[in-house]
């Protein structure tokens, strides 16, 4: 097999709501340069599917010919099929066009035929079909369709190995599948599935951490010891706990001020949106009291800079078509694609710079950072709806983006904290729910003397961790849960039991070394001599541990103190200057929404499982060429079958 | 091929496929794939029980120690003698063991899958009362394990459960200790397994378990616990209590032996959890204390004895340096000789901690592990007794308790002079704990295991008895 070129690596990273993908690796690894929303629409034909929404629109032409009627009629059951279940202005619009065109042509019903325009509308999610849930795979056909459309968008050459990023959440035998379907479809000659938390270490290159994903609905947990997952009491898919969450929270919060649950989404994604950690008093103590005294939270005030306001959709193609009758799909889909793309780059520069001026006006009269300040504003945006011009009923459904400000309270510091619904879950705020999946996937790890250093390379990545003051604010509810009071960690057990006892040094007490069960003073316990501590805390195999046996080896779970005394995060590497200069992920316009189902520009090291899987391509494909087992190649699949995917499964 | 079909799983059943191998016991479940060195799925056997909207629901897996549920309760389908007792629900344990993280919840339900819809009403008649829905593991064959003490009559039930509920195409059920055997590269040997709930000694030879040597008594891992417990009510001053994490909101670092300073967490009655999802957590709690605090004392003799010199051995463990632990509500002290007491009377039963309120008895010597092995010989034949003491396997992850090999070394020097005897412990923590599961694991990835499956024809044939036949 010919070696394997940097340029020709195809990763894939599929995620709730996103899937990242890239097609080669550039000099200097970027965050993903493809994102596309991990979403289909279900086609005409049962069982295919679209990447975007296909809206019918139909035209009616006069005719004498009255053969086509019966095609009429059943084009509109068809119409009516697959517009089923979705409530929707279009559905009125058809029905008023239906009503209109009968009205007009009531005495001549025979003689009007109806053309079809299929048009993309890229801008709605109405309908749309999400292959994966909290990182099960609930749709495989979807799934695949999601693929292959990735897979042809990026139009790889043939000697292309693919690396695919797996959740934690897939099954041995989903593994399997997907290892049968990209074989099989793509006729890849190497494979390789690599597990998220393994990645989010390969971007940190770090051997041993501890991954926080935070996804939309889920979080899960990883601990990885020396490049190994620890499967047993892995945090996968901890349900309720994602980004969802806090949305959810300022729905209830702010529902009743007539918030709807896209407001309060961007409220989230907002820059003024932030989590304090535990203790810190909100801005404005008579919180409380506000919130009920000031009902005038959601004076939404039309913003009249809805500069960047246009046509969407079909542009070009609706106008031209008239004449052409019923248009290819596929035409549409590839030619509008590129165009929708280029355009919403423009608007997002545009927005971003708005978004600018915006923040620096609100900031300005008050000058106080966001968690002092009582009240802030965000600009919320929205598609609204152009209603058809009345000579030209059968133009393409165009929109245009609105954007107004809106001020929130102090309900955008309290996303995190307990829901009133949380359904038949005792939850104690988002929080310490992952808190305590985090203590408990570590105190799982069977290797006991890993344990502290896992408490202290936390690495919290994934897009519901962007809010601001995330990662401080659970590792502040962790110090304040689990972190162990140095008066229990003075004088561990690290100290082989046949070493005497170190020397006190100036100011500590001894444990008498006859140590009765009785309490124990240590007045000077948080004025310890840091060298002492370090000693007894450090990881270091015992040597002189009495041992008869010679197979009692290393991995013994005693020898060690409780954990944490600890907890940090790792730093994200600083050689990957794309990455860096993206990671401040709450400037302005990089939390900004582009409006439904559009995502988000501006990604930093919370997609750190992408550079990873960069970096991991490198190495398996390029550097290593399958000398360690990496990835799975063509060959390897024809003789043992999807099955031995397990043997090389990172 | 289409794009929107996703590929038949067909193409490859030969001989590709792997077995599950399924090692159910007190305190955990283990499943895996067959050739793998470790389960790929663990999960505590333990389930949680609670209603929501009036509907009972279930929780299984690690979420029962993550995600309090109002009113949840637990419960283990397993006895304490590690038999089981509800066998509906131990069908469900082992099936979420297994689907969870290997075959993925009913992987071919024509019914779910989404590749198979039909229009509502287009569904034709005549496909009711035809069953369609793919079974569990209708393409794995399945090796489970089994105490040595297990009953015939649950023996057929679990293989009844594997053909009828699962769809099993193939069917095996070992012994635990056997198992433990193969782990450790032995096909004779003399097996001592501490659990949960259980220990057992349970001479192998040749592959197959010597019946009448069989010995088991419940001083296992949650006997410690017990004992750890009555250790803390007669704690002076003041006895201790154990707080779970989810009952606190916050601590304070507090000095050694202070009363403790947290926030707690409280409940509406009605919404509260059970009080055993509470013993449930105390006993996650126990167990850190376990791997952090409490040693088995190494010997020689005995903790009450008196050492070579004289010194009596609690008072040379008194001069070891004390271990400190912290609970969860930020109390902390540390432990002296008491960590050593605490699992003593595994070997010395007048050494116990007495505590009227456990649900242990206060052990009889008969029941220890140096009487358990003493019994287990003396059932076997004189001629293989010592190829058993040359072939001593530890295993069971209550095993890991700090010096419990060294002083098992010891005991066994003192009851059994002489040169031959060999424990064989492996060092490594996994090994230790999945010790059975790694042996089904190599058993079944044998080349010449595969005769020894009981197929579902077979069972269809001669009925659930053949496992008495076949699973010797």
């Amino acid at each position: 097999m010919p070696p394997f070129k940097d340029e020709h690596i195809l990763i894939i990273a599929p995620g709730s709501q996103v899937t990242l993908a890239q097609l080669g690796l550039p000099e200097s690894f970027t965050p993903a340069r493809f994102r596309f929303p991990t979403r289909m629409f279900p086609a005409e034909k049962k069982g295919e599917y679209e990447p975007y929404k296909i809206r019918e629109r139909r035209h009616e032409l006069k005719d004498n010919n009255g053969a086509t009627a019966p095609e009429d009629v059943e084009m509109k059951d068809a119409e009516s099929a697959q517009q089923d279940g979705t409530v929707k202005p279009e559905a009125e619009q058809a029905g008023d066009a239906k009503t209109e065109g009968q009205d007009t042509s009531g005495p001549v019903k025979q003689g009007t035929t109806t053309e079809i325009f299929y048009d993309e509308d890229v801008t709605t999610d109405e309908g749309a079909v999400y292959p994966i849930e909290n990182g099960q795979i609930v749709d495989w056909p979807c799934f695949f369709a999601l693929l292959t459309h990735v897979y042809n968008h990026l139009s790889p050459p043939f000697h292309t190995p693919i690396m695919l990023i797996s959740e934690p959440a897939w099954s041995a035998r989903d593994r399997e599948t997907i290892t049968q379907f990209v074989f099989e479809k793509f006729k890849t000659p190497a494979f390789c599935l690599m597990d998220s938390a393994l990645a989010v270490c390969y971007g940190y290159g770090t051997s041993t951490a501890t991954v926080v994903d935070v996804g939309k609905g889920k979080v899960n947990v990883t601990a990885v010891t020396d490049f190994l997952v620890n499967e047993h009491g892995r945090g996968i898919a901890l349900q309720g706990c994602g980004g969802d969450y806090m949305t959810d929270r300022f729905v209830e919060l702010l529902g009743s001020k007539g918030f709807s649950r896209e407001m309060c989404e961007q409220l989230k994604r907002s820059n003024i949106t932030e989590l304090l950690p535990p203790g810190t008093p909100l801005p404005g103590t008579a919180a409380t009291a506000r919130q009920g005294a000031n009902p005038a939270a959601t004076g939404p005030k039309d913003g009249a800079e809805g500069g960047s306001t246009g046509p969407q959709t079909g542009e070009g193609n609706g106008d031209g078509d008239d004449d052409e009758g019923v248009l290819d799909v596929a035409a549409i889909v590839s030619g509008n694609t590129s165009e929708f793309l280029a355009n919403r780059e423009k608007e997002k520069a545009e927005k971003a710079s708005a978004k600018k001026g915006g923040a620096d006006q609100a900031g300005k009269p008050l000058r106080l950072p966001n968690s002092k300040k009582e009240r802030a504003s965000f600009q919320f945006e929205e598609y609204v709806r152009i209603e058809p011009e009345k000579d030209t009923p059968n133009a393409p459904v165009r929109y245009m983006r609105q954007s107004r400000e809106i001020e929130v309270g102090v309900e955008r510091f309290l996303a995190a904290t307990p829901k009133q619904n949380s359904a038949d879950r005792l939850t104690g705020g988002l929080l310490e729910d992952i808190a305590t999946q985090i203590h408990h996937t570590i105190l799982a790890v069977p290797d006991a003397t890993k344990r502290s250093e896992l408490w202290d390379s936390l690495v919290i990545v994934g897009n519901g961790s962007k809010i601001k003051g995330f990662t401080q604010s659970l590792l502040g509810t962790i110090s304040q849960k689990y972190i162990l009071s140095p008066s229990a960690t003075m004088f561990t057990s690290e100290i082989p039991s046949n070493f005497s006892t170190p020397l006190p040094t100036g100011g500590t007490n001894t444990p008498a070394p006859s140590g009765q069960a009785g309490p124990m003073n240590h007045p000077a316990g948080h004025g310890v001599n840091p060298l002492l501590v370090a000693a007894t805390h450090a990881n270091n195999p015992m040597p002189g541990t009495p041992s008869m046996d010679p197979a009692m080896s290393h991995h013994r779970s005693t020898g060690h103190s409780q954990t944490p005394t600890s907890v940090k995060t790792l730093r994200p590497p600083e050689y990957f200057p794309e990455w860096k200069e993206q990671s401040n992920t709450n400037a302005p316009g990089a939390a900004t929404t582009g409006g439904p189902g559009a995502p988000s520009g501006g990604h930093g090291m919370e997609e750190a499982v992408f550079l990873g899987a960069q970096v991991a391509s490198k190495v398996i494909f390029v550097l290593d060429q399958g000398l360690s087992k990496g990835f799975m190649s063509r060959v390897e699949y024809n003789e043992n079958g999807p099955s031995a995917i397990h043997e090389y499964t990172m | 091929m289409n794009p929107s079909v996703p590929p038949s799983t067909a193409e490859y059943g030969g001989d590709e496929v792997s077995a599950i191998v399924l090692d159910p016991g007190f305190s955990t479940t283990r499943a895996g794939f067959a050739g793998e060195d470790t389960p790929k799925s663990l999960i505590p056997t333990y389930y949680g029980k609670y209603s929501s909207d009036g509907q009972e629901s279930f929780v299984f897996g690690d979420d029962i120690f993550v995600t309090p549920r109002p009113g949840l309760s637990i419960h283990n389908p397993m006895g304490r003698d590690g038999i089981v007792e509800d066998w509906d629900m131990a069908e469900k344990v082992w099936e979420y063991a297994f689907t969870s993280r290997l075959t993925g919840p009913k992987p071919g339900n024509p019914l779910q899958n989404g590749l198979n819809d039909v229009p509502e009403g287009e569904l034709s008649t005549e496909m009711e009362g035809v069953e369609t829905e793919e079974k569990l593991l209708s393409d794995s064959p399945l090796l489970m394990s089994e105490p040595g003490w297990n009953p015939t009559k649950a023996r057929e039930k679990t293989i009844e459960i594997a053909m009828e509920k699962w769809g099993t195409p193939a069917f095996y059920l070992a012994r635990n200790g056997v198992l433990a055997a193969f782990a450790a590269g032995k096909a004779s040997a003399l097996v001592i397994d501490i659990g949960a709930s259980n220990i057992s000694v349970t001479p192998v030879h040749d592959g197959m378990i010597l019946k009448r040597g069989v010995q088991h008594s419940p001083l296992g891992g949650d006997y410690v616990s017990s004992q750890i417990r009555a250790l803390f009510k007669s704690n002076t001053p003041q006895p201790i209590s154990i707080t779970p994490h989810y009952l606190i909101s916050s601590k304070t670092a507090v000095d050694a032996g202070q009363p403790p300073q947290a926030k707690y967490r409280t409940f509406t009655p009605e919404r509260a959890p059970d009080a055993s999802y509470r013993t449930l957590l105390e006993e996650r709690t126990l167990s850190e204390f376990k791997e952090c605090v409490v040693q088995v004392w190494p010997g020689p003799n005995k903790l009450s004895a008196a050492g070579p010199n004289g010194v009596s051995n609690e008072e040379l463990a008194k001069s070891n340096p004390g271990r400190p632990f912290e609970f969860p509500d930020g109390y902390n002290q540390v432990f002296g000789v008491d960590r050593y007491r605490v699992v003593e009377s595994l070997f010395d039963a007048k050494a116990a901690i007495p505590d009227p309120e456990s649900v242990f008895p206060a052990p009889t010597p008969a029941q220890t592990v140096p009487e358990l092995i003493k019994n287990a010989l003396n059932g076997v034949d004189v001629d293989i007794r010592p190829h058993l003491l040359a072939n001593v396997v530890v295993t069971g992850a209550s095993s890991l308790l700090y010096g419990f090999t060294d002083r098992l070394n010891q005991e066994l020097m003192q009851m059994f002079p002489g040169p031959r005897v060999r424990i064989s412990a492996p060092g490594n923590t996994a090994e230790r704990k999945f010790g059975s599961w790694i042996g089904g694991s190599i058993l079944a990835s044998l080349g010449t295991f595969h005769q020894m499956w009981i197929s579902k024809k077979e069972f269809d044939e001669h009925g659930p008895n053949i496992v008495e036949k076949r699973c010797k």
